[in-house]
């Protein structure tokens, strides 16, 4: 009886202990301090959050989010205007004085490189600088290296190459500042190519293994520290002159917190943790994060495709490849999958390109798909349908697979993990049907799509880029020709929209999504300032300018 | 007891023996994985993967590159992620690892003090409604799958209630650490801790309820009741500790589990960077460094601590012996 | 009356005397007849056992309620339609950002997925939507159905590899049951889900055709394999724990004087005794299955989608979570309610078989 009533009392001390620790936890004002810059003009400080980047070294780096980085610390010989708009992907001069000159043959293009350019450790910048980064390229294996295969005596550098091996096509003079470059064929996207980071000087001699951060810098910003997974700083290059195209930047530092988490990294900013975020935030928390923050909408040059292998049945049918694309209600698609926040296309290639017309072969008829089904006799044809098991690639996989079933075909959909699936899509072994795709531009030119993914010529047995097997005897000789044409010029321009629209008469995909993504900022940010650059993303360089 | 541990010990190593080569073949039985691919880069030449294969030693034969991976990993400890080369694989384990410490640690604590607090409340009042009021909640709490837990307390202190006094002290999903800045640790913690140890708090509580009842009727409570000795001191003084053999070997196992990696969903569910949630994202790219590591680490902690449990439980009961 | 000279009392003349005064026979109860007796007094445990196996026959007429009640399937996708709901028409899925080319921005407005309608639909859409449109309470049971044959049958495999490994361990001894034991040890300590997702990865693209077995990919009968795998020490060691106390008494030793051989002593001394701890561990690991599996599911190493689960639809309905929050919050609610049932029921099982019963669980 004493014990129970002890007990009781025990009880309830225990209960209003915890409530009053609940309360005085609740009333210390943890963490909601909201910044608010007494002159948004002048910005001493970005704290931005990235979702993940992968290296901060020049020659390695291939992620969207280490490029926005790098493009104001490593400067290439060509560059992008820092402008807002298609003028974005105009190619400007950047450490070369001038656009270069390019040979009738279109093989040998001659640079100068220009003078008084120094590293962010004082050191001069010469033209032996960037045969280094190319050598640097190979020595180091880094993920952009089979780009610059079409120099001249860069393949047979490439079976061996070594500290002081010679890349034959490249002829440099650190005198004059002039630098040659020779390719063995033609390429017509390789100023775009060389505009790639990949490509950016380094001192002469830096070691090929991979220095995140500590590889001195020839643009506005440099890295100051790298913490692997958490966080990297960048502040202003003191050495960096601004020129007419390279603006002098904004904030005087940048942190950079990586949060892989988008609802934490979307938080953050609302809670003025963080100025910037580039998180994708999911469609279901968008239009509260807009009411809490400054919300700018992204389009990149991204296609979201399925793809239709030619060789295997039933899609060795054209009829049956037009009746696909006559099934996708593309305009829902935008809606279930990314809840509005993406473009219906029936292109190969992206708005954002100068050769893009917009082309509307297959206007959503269900009724006239079945009936190409019917036609093609593939009625209860089995398919297998492939996702990689990331929650929009299964969703939209899914949905086209209850496509695929209502219009007459058995269609079940399998997923693979996410490491394995390109190669396993891009094996001829696997004898795939159909699936999801996506490409995300490398660079602003149509050859990084229709020479990666559409050519035929280009097509392997294992680690082939061209899921659809697609292969055309006109539209591969017009690649080819294209290949040569070393500047897009309105007339390659219409070529290239032509070569697009016989593509998808043939129907090898059905394109259906050009994904838009947010740029979230904190709400003390006026929208003057944020600029967006069509290939780079966020400009630091004319943040609040 | 020294025979006894250098079997242990004996075993403990043959254990993480065959755990270390059944992953390794398991990786690589795997159909489609090609690391050399993965590092070579969106777009590669034929020659520059096989250039790449040739760098990372991946085109030697299997046994080599399990001897070399585990040089690497415990001699030199300089194994490289395949995801990411500037990634150290050890390095990215010892910083994972105080992260889940501070889960675990704090959850065992709280599981530890509520499910002695409500196992002794539900033997003191046996026989009223708060005994099976108190089991039920046990047994709802060992019924609830932790990461649907997590995801319930996010939903309502996130974003339903966030706004409300009651929860609007709930940082973002994350983890700030202890040295950094110890209160906001704290707060970071404060859910996940509740969420883990709900499940652990019901399991306790019932066993030790069990064995608190199963001690009552034996002879010596009934000879310390009969010397006058208050029930409370019975019950704290020479019940609990009798009961409690059951109880701390099971705790050591379960210990042990969480720290090895066991906690898992709940480190995904609230964003923590610990061990769980490094074994789940190598998963996910199926980076076998990193893969390896953490399942090294898991079942180093796990057996030890099955070891030190059995020698616990011999010391604590001298009827048993260990084997 | 009792005759004279019959009130001897001697063994064969007991039970006649001890008919006569009672004048009624005596029968001799089994210990399972008396904790029968003891479970069907139990309505808490029987009330339990009665939701559990309602929650079956529901999942299990998923195909039925498919058809007649919601005339869906669970991959069928219904983002255009519009459903009638108490008589306003209303559209599955809507809403979103909407583009105004002649701006060239977007207007960000939230998706509005169709809330659970509760029959009010003529039985459509009972338990709402998710992203793609799908009938939620056909994908509810379909991934009960799924999640219930994986938990039941990882149980059934699961036990009887146990049982077998712990009874050889505990009857033979020595090198046999160092062998077992670290075979244990070797299980525990492999993490599940990295045994989960590397089985199913590598059995995704082709499946397993080898020595006879042909299982396609994603089967259910890999995580099931799995499962029953990871968790044979959680049932071994208590089975193999009450062996070797079983092995010193005496009955075992009479058995083998007798000249028992080993596989008679295991089955007709050993095993009968260990019986009732192996039905309560066999209906406890059942629960720990099911929540294994949604873990496993959750993760993506289970079920994978699009078949449903109630793990990868607690998954795949964490984006939702603040628009539709019934996603996450129905299949958690049908995992808790099982597992609840099974747990209580185990309870009573446990209280009916031994009142006294020592079982304990590692987990």
């Amino acid at each position: 009886m004493t014990g129970k009533r002890r007990w009781g009392w025990l009880l309830g001390v225990v209960a209003i202990a915890a409530g009053l620790s609940m309360m005085a936890a609740a009333f210390s004002a943890a963490g909601t301090k909201s910044r608010t810059p007494s002159n948004p003009q002048a910005f001493p400080k970005l704290r931005a959050v990235l979702d993940t980047i992968d290296y901060l070294d020049p020659q390695q780096a291939y992620t969207g989010q280490s490029w926005w980085a790098m493009w104001d610390v490593y400067e290439t010989l060509l560059t992008y205007q820092h402008v807002t708009g298609a003028a974005g992907y105009k190619l400007v001069p950047g450490l070369a004085q001038s656009l270069p000159t390019i040979s009738k043959n279109g093989k040998v293009y001659h640079f100068k490189l220009r003078k008084g350019l120094k590293y962010s450790n004082g050191h001069k910048v010469v033209a032996s600088d960037f045969k280094w980064a190319i050598k640097r390229g190979f020595l180091a294996t880094g993920q952009g290296v089979g780009f610059y295969t079409d120099i001249a005596g860069a393949a047979a550098y490439a079976a061996h190459p070594t500290p002081n091996g010679n890349i034959s096509g490249i002829i440099t003079n650190n005198k004059t500042g002039s630098i040659t470059i020779k390719l063995a064929t033609p390429r017509g996207d390789f100023l775009t190519i060389l505009a790639l980071i990949f490509a950016a000087p380094v001192p002469g001699g830096t070691a090929p293994d991979i220095q995140n951060g500590t590889i001195p810098a020839t643009g506005p910003y440099m890295f100051k520290s790298y913490d692997p997974n958490h966080s990297f700083v960048m502040v202003r290059n003191k050495y960096f002159k601004p020129t007419k195209y390279i603006p002098r930047g904004n904030p005087n530092e940048v942190d950079v917190s990586l949060v892989g988490d988008a609802d934490t990294a979307t938080q953050m900013v609302i809670n003025g943790q963080a100025d910037y975020s580039n998180a994708a935030i999911p469609p279901d928390r968008i239009t509260n994060a807009k009411s809490k923050g400054r919300l700018v909408l992204r389009k990149t040059a991204n296609t979201y495709y399925f793809w239709m292998n030619i060789n295997e049945p039933p899609f060795n049918k054209l009829k049956v490849r037009q009746a696909v694309n006559y099934a996708i209600d593309r305009k829902k698609m935008q809606t279930l999958i990314w809840g509005g926040l993406g473009l219906p296309t029936q292109n190969v290639l992206p708005p954002t390109y100068p050769s893009y017309r917009k082309l509307n072969l297959y206007p959503y008829n269900l009724a006239k798909a079945k009936q190409l089904i019917n036609q093609a006799g593939a009625n209860g044809a089995k398919v297998t349908v492939w996702a990689r098991q990331v929650s929009d690639s299964v969703d939209s996989a899914t949905y086209y697979t209850s496509v695929l079933n209502s219009i007459g075909l058995n269609a079940t959909l399998t997923t693979l993990p996410k490491s394995t699936y390109y190669t396993t899509i891009g094996n001829k072994a696997t004898h795939a049907q159909t699936g999801w795709a996506r490409w995300l531009e490398d660079y602003p030119h149509p050859l990084d799509w229709f020479d990666v993914l559409l050519n035929g010529n280009r097509i392997t047995d294992q680690d082939n880029n061209n899921y659809a097997w697609y292969t055309n005897k006109t539209t591969n000789k017009e690649i080819e020709a294209l290949k040569k044409a070393p500047v897009l010029t309105p007339a390659v321009n219409a070529r290239w929209a032509k070569v697009e629209k016989q593509i998808m008469q043939q129907a090898p995909w059905a394109p259906w999504s050009n994904r838009v993504f947010p740029e979230f900022f904190n709400k003390s940010i006026p929208l003057k300032c944020i600029h967006v650059q069509r290939l780079y993303g966020i400009d630091l360089a004319r943040l609040c300018k | 007891m020294t025979a006894f541990v250098i079997r242990r010990l004996i075993g403990m190593v043959v254990v993480l023996f065959a755990i270390t080569v059944l992953t390794f073949l398991i990786f690589f039985a795997t159909p489609g994985v090609d690391p050399a691919r993965q590092f070579a880069g969106r777009n590669p030449d034929p020659s520059t993967v096989a250039a790449v294969r040739h760098q990372f030693g991946l085109d030697r034969p299997l046994p080599v590159r399990y001897a070399l991976m585990m040089k690497r990993l415990f001699i030199s400890r300089d194994l490289v992620s395949y995801g990411n080369q500037a990634l150290e694989v050890v390095p990215a384990i010892t910083a994972a690892t105080p992260v889940t410490l501070s889960l675990v640690m704090g959850a065992a604590v709280l599981w530890i003090v509520f499910s002695i607090l409500t196992g002794l409340l539900a033997v003191v009042f046996k026989g009223t409604l708060l005994d099976p009021l108190l089991m039920i909640l046990a047994l709802i709490g060992i019924s609830m799958p932790v990461f649907w837990l997590g995801e319930v307390a996010n939903l309502i202190t996130l974003d339903r209630w966030h706004d409300t006094f009651l929860f609007s002290w709930v940082p973002p999903n994350g983890y700030v650490p202890l040295t950094q800045n110890p209160w906001q640790w704290f707060l970071h913690l404060i859910i996940p801790w509740l969420t883990l140890s709900v499940l652990y708090i019901g399991f306790y509580a019932r066993v030790l309820r069990a064995d608190l009842l199963e001690v009552q009727s034996e002879d010596f409570v009934r000879t310390a009741r009969a010397k006058g000795l208050s029930p409370e001191r019975v019950l704290l003084r020479h019940m609990l500790r009798n009961s409690m053999i059951t109880f701390v070997s099971l705790f050591g196992l379960d210990f042990g589990v969480l720290v090895g990696g066991g906690a898992l969903l709940t480190e995904v569910v609230f964003g923590l960077p610990g061990v769980g949630k490094l074994t789940y994202d190598s998963l996910q790219t199926l980076d076998l460094p990193v893969i390896m590591a953490t399942v090294i680490y898991g079942a180093f902690f796990i057996t030890i601590m099955s070891a030190v449990v059995d020698v616990v439980y011999a010391r604590l009961d001298p009827r048993i012996r260990p084997t | 009356m009792v005759e004279p000279g019959a009130t001897d009392l001697t063994l064969d003349s007991a039970p006649l005397l001890a008919t006569e005064e009672h004048e009624v026979a005596i029968i001799g109860r089994s210990p399972w007849y008396l904790a029968w007796r003891r479970l069907r007094r139990n309505y808490v445990a029987l009330a339990s056992l009665g939701v559990f196996l309602l929650i079956v026959i529901c999942c299990s007429l998923a195909p039925v309620y498919a058809h007649h009640v919601a005339h869906s399937g669970p991959n069928d996708v219904h983002a255009a339609e519009q459903v009638r709901v108490s008589g306003v028409l209303k559209p599955v899925v809507s809403g979103g950002a909407v583009y105004d080319p002649k701006t060239n921005t977007f207007d960000v407005k939230p998706v509005v997925y169709l809330a659970p309608t509760w029959w009010h639909a003529n039985g459509r859409f009972v338990l709402g939507t998710d992203k793609l449109g799908h009938d939620e309470a056909v994908r509810l049971l379909y991934g009960g159905l799924n999640s219930l044959k994986i938990g039941i049958g990882s149980a059934f495999l699961c036990t009887f590899f146990a049982l077998v490994l712990a009874l050889l361990a505990g009857h033979f001894g020595g090198w046999t049951d160092w062998v077992i034991s670290r075979f244990f040890d070797l299980i525990w300590a492999f993490p599940v889900f990295l045994l989960a997702i590397a089985i199913g990865t590598a059995l995704q693209v082709n499946g397993f055709h080898h020595f006879g077995i042909n299982i396609e990919p994603g089967s259910l009968w890999i995580p099931t394999l799995v499962i029953s795998y990871v968790l044979v020490p959680y049932v071994g060691r208590p089975i193999r724990g009450q062996i070797l106390s079983l092995r010193e008494k005496e009955f075992i030793e009479a058995a083998i004087g007798q000249g028992s051989g080993p596989l008679r002593v295991m089955f007709s001394e050993l095993l009968p005794n260990v019986a009732s701890t192996v039905l309560v561990l066999f209906t406890l690991i059942i629960a720990n299955n099911i929540i294994t599996e949604a873990g496993l599911s959750f993760l993506g190493a289970g079920v994978r989608p699009p078949s449903p689960s109630w793990g990868n639809l607690i998954a795949s309905g964490q984006d939702q979570i603040q628009t539709a929050p019934w996603l996450c919050l129905i299949p958690g609610i049908a995992i808790v309610l099982t597992v609840l049932s099974l747990n209580v029921f185990g309870d009573g099982l446990r209280d009916a078989l031994d009142p006294r019963a020592k079982v304990r669980l590692e987990h």
